[in-house]
């Protein structure tokens, strides 16, 4: 996808005019669970998994709620169908927890690795930033980092789900290809800044991880 | 009907970047922010109690940290009586000597720092840094990396950088636990290429002071400080954790410098409303504080944020002013692609080439920008000739130096097999000849084979768990036959013994005598003082093979 | 400040800092001595009491210098701190002088104990326990500063929460 300066503008636009309003009626953050593709239906306080072959999936604030696509017009529903589709290919389970107390994508899938049985968690960011955790390592590591949100494709996302499931069946995959396109920054890091700064205006520092209930229809 | 001039614009690189108007009340503005809080100190009984107007309970951890720490309480009323308009005349003044300047500097507070850059334009701000600048002369640092954490190709890339002039090379790595194998790689790499340069390898804060402590490195650089307290906790860390990480680097006789830049605390989300500029002044107070020499800063990997905004090459320009200011080594970015522009990215370097910095870029990408595992650089490999044909239009020292195919050909494939007779005497997985061939005439990972990434991996963390250290390396090169690399790293090594190059701004030259602001302080004062380019450093800029010999025409 | 005052005061200024590099008090050293290595070598020792002139390549291979040995003593780390002071550099040379006390801390607990500085990593006890370690290695700079940093932690809310 091709953002040209028009099209920034108007999603510009779109995020300072739903800032706006949300800064002008001071609304809480409750869930609207309607996303195209899928529902977040109830949520729980997130527990720590006992099942060593799962894979638990860490949510950052804003994503499948407020913002709804990755930086390049991936829709959220298509994120998660790719990486539990690779999660299920290896046979292996997952759950979903949303992330309250930060938006950064390290301490988010570092927290779903600590609730994760197999102590392997994926943090997903609402632009797509995403990250592959496991529970002993120290937050800002990780065993895999996608740190390039624009380069992720369904494809990729897929692959991501398939390695979280091979970590968390003990394996050592070689991990997904790295991409990098150098140009990926000048296009999108300032708006991708202006998500984050969205994302972040949803956290809470005071909220724990909660379990959610995600139906696919 | 379109207008074809407008199709065709649309169509220029600088068009394929991405703009954005500021947004003060979130902090997506450079400088001059109208929400950035007016310069203050209150001093009682020999203790900060006001800082840039917060009274000390309102007080967050930097703001704590900064006022007991970082500001020379001796001449801090006395620096900030001074008008910003008249400071700012003084900062661009070739008649105001650079120890004047810092006697108030380190005496400041960040809103008064910025509020003094606000008032500069970029020309003031450029004859500022050439005087300000702690080390008498400039160098220059590039990164060594590639998609593939190719070790051979990471030490051949090593070599021939090191034979173009970089001072200090620095790795990342693409997947973290390749770390031992690419630190390694990189500072074998490097000696080949010129004894006595430095090495660093990028990774998460802990594992960078280990691989130091183990002797894979020689410094460090990727130490982040971040702007506001709510990032600074998000980068895991608070300026009490850093300092001590700081204190750690010094006690192993390590090398070691800060890196902060503007954007970060917008990307990271939280910028409370300030300026980017503001923010990175409280950055480097903090650096200053902990008693790192150093900073490396210039927006660095944020770059694509500032440069969205309007005066955002600018505030790059200030921060490492700022640096320089608080009498600390700068290494000044132009390390990340902000722009698909090519007119964009000389003016944005220009800033820093013309007046001179500690590292002009950190770093400058040594391998084509596909294999740069920092995201990218604003120059890389395929540039080597336009930065050498700069240097020698404008007269300006930018570290490196015209060199023949010949001699960058031999110094890769030494590199290369100096790496095949190491990973054979230490007993990790082999490099084959076909490797060796391909790393000594490869122009990007494209050109290498694939090697065997799991057993790799496995190998790479072997050395950790083995404990293997620089003086193990040191014997390997020996007993491979490589007397002179094993010579040249073991007397890297003995630098943490002396800690002489733990001072400000402090390089090796190739007979390991070290240069710093301490032995080589820079003392520009007008035309003709500081650093003047010598003779016979001007033949080695003048000369590019290129050039035609009038002589050679009979 | 007029110009002509501030370049009298500088003068003034750089004859002080002149005189005082020209005298060292009580054996200590100045950037007159630097680099350490290359002006004063006899005087640099490794915390295992070798000279610097004795670290060589050869005796490396022999086995009679070891990774123990190359490396920084607290003495030396006084003498950078010394030299830090001498071209007005105060904030270096006390990072240097809390240096010099974690050099007898071993490698695997001073990565633990700068771990347990992060955000959310150690309670107020858990600190102040570390400060009271740190005055067994003599580092009562450091322990003061681990102390500093508990009481911060304490009243911004970063100590370790349940």
């Amino acid at each position: 996808m091709n953002i040209d300066e028009k099209a920034l503008r108007s999603i510009i636009e779109a995020v300072l005019q739903e800032y706006d309003a949300s800064a002008a009626t001071a609304v809480s953050a409750a869930p609207r669970g309607e996303v195209k593709g899928f529902e977040i239906a109830g949520q729980a306080e997130a527990k720590k998994g006992t099942r060593p072959d799962e894979v638990v999936i860490g949510l950052a604030p804003a994503f499948g709620d407020s913002q709804t696509k990755t930086i390049i017009g991936l829709p959220h529903y298509n994120v998660l169908k790719e990486v539990i589709a690779g999660i299920e290919e290896e046979g292996v389970s997952f759950r979903f927890i949303r992330v309250y107390h930060t938006s950064d994508v390290a301490f988010v899938a570092h927290a779903a690795a600590k609730l994760s049985g197999s102590g392997i968690g994926v943090g997903i960011q609402s632009k797509g930033t995403t990250v592959i955790h496991q529970k002993d390592l120290a937050p800002l590591s990780n065993l895999e980092l996608f740190p390039q949100s624009p380069l992720l494709d369904d494809e990729t996302f897929r692959a991501i789900g398939k390695n979280a499931a091979k970590y968390a069946k003990g394996e050592s995959p070689s991990p997904v290809p790295v991409r990098n396109d150098q140009m990926a920054r000048p296009k999108y890091q300032a708006f991708a800044a202006l998500l984050h700064i969205k994302e972040t205006e949803h956290c809470d520092p005071n909220r724990k991880p909660e379990e959610l209930k995600v139906i696919f229809k | 009907m379109k207008s074809k001039r407008f199709e065709v614009l649309a169509q220029r690189p600088v068009n394929q970047d991405g703009y954005v108007q500021e947004w003060p009340e979130v902090g997506l503005i450079t400088m001059n922010s109208p929400f950035d809080p007016k310069p203050s100190i209150k001093i009682e009984n020999g203790r900060v109690t006001e800082l840039d107007g917060k009274k000390r309970a309102d007080f967050d951890m930097l703001d704590t940290f900064i006022a007991d720490h970082a500001i020379n309480l001796d001449y801090a009323e006395e620096a900030m009586a001074i008008d910003s308009l008249e400071f700012a005349r003084m900062l661009c003044d070739i008649n105001v000597p650079r120890d004047e300047i810092v006697k108030y500097t380190t005496a400041m507070t960040p809103a008064k720092v910025t509020d003094i850059l606000n008032k500069m334009n970029v020309l003031e701000m450029m004859m500022a840094l050439t005087k300000m600048r702690p080390r008498l002369f400039p160098s220059n640092q590039a990164h060594v990396t590639n998609v593939k954490d190719q070790p051979v190709q990471i030490a051949a890339d090593a070599a021939e950088a090191a034979l173009r002039g970089f001072d200090e090379l620095e790795t990342t790595v693409g997947i973290v636990r390749y770390a031992p194998f690419n630190a390694m790689a990189l500072m074998v790499g490097a000696q080949v290429g010129r004894p006595g340069i430095l090495t660093q390898c990028a990774v998460e804060e802990a594992t960078e002071l280990l691989l130091g402590m183990r002797g894979f490195t020689a410094y460090a650089e990727t130490v982040s400080v971040y702007g506001t307290e709510p990032v600074f906790i998000d980068g895991d860390d608070t300026p009490w954790s850093k300092s001590f990480l700081a204190s750690c680097y010094a006690s192993r006789g390590l090398k070691m410098r800060f890196t902060s830049g503007t954007g970060s605390e917008v990307q990271m989300g939280y910028a409370e409303g300030k300026s980017m500029l503001y923010l990175e002044a409280r950055c480097q107070y903090v650096t200053k504080g902990a008693g790192v020499q150093g900073t490396q800063n210039g927006s660095v990997s944020c770059v694509g944020v500032p440069a969205a905004f309007p005066s955002g090459i600018r505030a790059i320009l200030a921060e490492n002013v700022i640096g320089a200011m608080l009498d600390m080594e700068v290494a000044s970015s132009n390390d990340q692609t902000f722009t698909h522009s090519d007119l964009r990215r000389v003016a944005r370097s220009l800033m820093q080439f013309v007046p001179g910095t500690d590292f002009l870029c950190s770093g400058y990408s040594a391998v084509p920008n596909y294999d740069n595992m920092f995201a990218g650089s604003n120059w890389d490999a395929e540039d080597y000739d336009d930065w050498n044909v700069i240097q020698r239009d404008l007269k300006i020292d930018g570290g490196l130096k015209p060199v023949s195919e010949e001699e960058v050909v031999a110094a890769r494939n030494r590199a290369a097999r100096v790496m095949q007779a190491l990973f054979k005497e230490l007993g990790l997985p082999e490099i084959t000849d076909e490797e060796v061939e391909a790393a000594t005439y490869a122009h990007g990972s494209k050109d290498m084979p694939d090697r065997t990434v799991v057993e790799d991996l496995k190998a790479a963390q072997g050395l950790l768990e083995r404990k293997i250290t620089g003086i193990d390396m040191v014997k390997a090169l020996y007993r491979a036959g490589f007397e002179d690399v094993a010579d040249s790293l073991f007397k890297i090594t003995l630098q943490h013994v002396t800690g002489d190059y733990l001072h400000t701004s402090a390089i090796l030259d190739k007979d390991f005598n070290v240069l710093s602001a301490v032995n080589c302080p820079n003392a520009y004062t007008g035309p003709m003082t500081g650093y003047v380019i010598s003779d016979a450093r001007w033949e080695e800029i003048k000369n590019i093979p290129k050039a035609v010999d009038p002589d050679s025409i009979k | 400040m007029n110009q002509e005052q501030m370049i009298q005061a500088v003068v003034k200024e750089v004859m002080a800092s002149m005189g005082k590099a020209a005298a060292p008090t009580d054996g200590g050293v100045t950037q007159a001595q630097y680099p350490l290595g290359e002006k004063i070598p006899e005087k640099v020792f490794t915390p295992t009491g070798k000279n610097l002139n004795e670290l060589t390549l050869d005796k490396v291979i022999k086995g009679e210098v070891t990774a123990e040995d190359v490396r920084i003593s607290p003495q030396t780390l006084e003498m950078q701190a010394q030299v830090a002071e001498s071209v007005k550099r105060d904030a270096l040379a006390e990072n240097m002088r809390r240096a010099a006390e974690l050099i007898a801390v071993p490698d695997e607990r001073l990565l633990e104990i700068y771990n347990a500085l992060r955000p959310y990593r150690s309670s107020k006890e858990e600190l102040y326990a570390i400060a009271d370690e740190l005055k067994g290695y003599g580092a009562d700079k450091c322990a003061g500063f681990v102390r500093e940093a508990a009481d911060v932690y304490a009243a911004r809310g970063r100590l370790k929460r349940d």
